[in-house]
C-alpha cells in the first residue's frame, strides 16, 4: 500500500485531499515498538502525536489511592491515535502508554511540525483538528459505556 | 477504499477496560474477537453514531469466552 493510503485509512484524516495526505506524511515518522515497551509516561511533558497502525497499546492512569496500581483505562489498536491532548493543549502527559504486542507499529507526528502545517494551510488544520475533537468525543462515549 | 469499521468493545461481567479498535468488517453476534492476547465473544453489536465518509462507528459487548 503507498504510504498516501496508508494515510487515507486513518480517521485523523478523514477529508483531506491527496496533497494534504502527502503533506501529513512528509512529517510522519514511524516506530516498532515490543511488547511491554513504555511509548508515553503520565505527568511528562509529550509534544507527540501517535497512530497505531499495527498492534495494540494499552492506555493506564496512576490512581490517587495510596499503594494502588495503575489502572488500565482503555486498550487501543489499529487506526486508533493517542497523544493527542499533549497535541492541543501543551500539557503533560495524562496517562502511561504501554505496547501490549508483540510488535506495535506506529506513525508519529511532531507537534511543532503539524502546527506548522496548519498554520500554512487551515483546511487541513480544520479538518484534523475536528477530527481530534470527534476521536476525543469517541472515546467519551466509549468510557460512558464501560461505567455503565 | 474499503469501508472501516471503528468499533467501542466493552467487556461484561468482569473489570475490564474494553477497547477501541478498526476493523475491515461489521463483527457478527457469536464472532470472536482477539483483544490483545484474550478472545472473547460478541454478544451485541449496534451503531453508536452516523457513518462518516467510509468510516462506521460501532459499539459492541463483549463477554469472555467459556472454559
Amino acid at each position: 500500500m503507498e504510504p498516501v493510503d496508508l494515510l487515507r485509512s486513518v480517521e485523523l484524516f478523514e477529508g483531506l485531499t491527496t496533497e494534504e495526505l502527502e503533506a501529513i506524511g512528509a512529517i510522519c515518522g514511524r516506530d516498532t515498538f515490543q511488547s511491554g515497551d513504555i511509548i508515553t509516561r503520565e505527568g511528562k511533558a509529550g509534544h507527540r502525536l501517535f497512530i497505531v497502525y499495527e498492534g495494540f497499546v494499552e492506555i493506564t492512569r496512576q490512581s490517587r489511592k495510596p499503594n494502588s496500581k495503575p489502572q488500565a483505562v482503555v486498550n487501543l489498536g489499529k487506526g486508533q491515535i493517542f497523544g493527542e491532548m499533549a497535541l492541543v493543549d501543551l500539557g503533560p502527559r495524562s496517562a502511561t502508554v504501554r505496547a501490549v504486542s508483540a510488535s506495535t507499529e506506529l506513525f508519529i507526528i511532531n507537534r511543532d511540525a503539524f502546527l506548522n502545517l496548519c498554520d500554512h494551510n487551515h483546511h487541513l488544520g480544520y479538518i484534523v483538528m475536528r477530527n481530534i475533537a470527534a476521536d476525543l468525543s469517541f472515546k467519551l462515549r466509549h468510557r460512558n459505556l464501560v461505567a455503565r | 477504499m474499503a469501508d472501516i469499521y471503528k468499533i467501542s468493545y466493552v467487556v461484561l461481567g468482569r473489570e475490564h477496560p474494553g477497547a477501541i479498535l478498526n476493523a475491515d468488517h461489521r463483527p457478527q453476534v457469536g464472532e470472536r474477537v482477539k483483544l490483545g492476547k484474550e478472545e472473547f465473544v460478541v454478544d451485541e453489536i449496534v451503531d453508536l453514531i452516523p457513518t462518516r465518509g467510509i468510516f462506521h462507528y460501532l459499539h459492541a459487548t463483549l463477554r469472555s469466552i467459556e472454559a
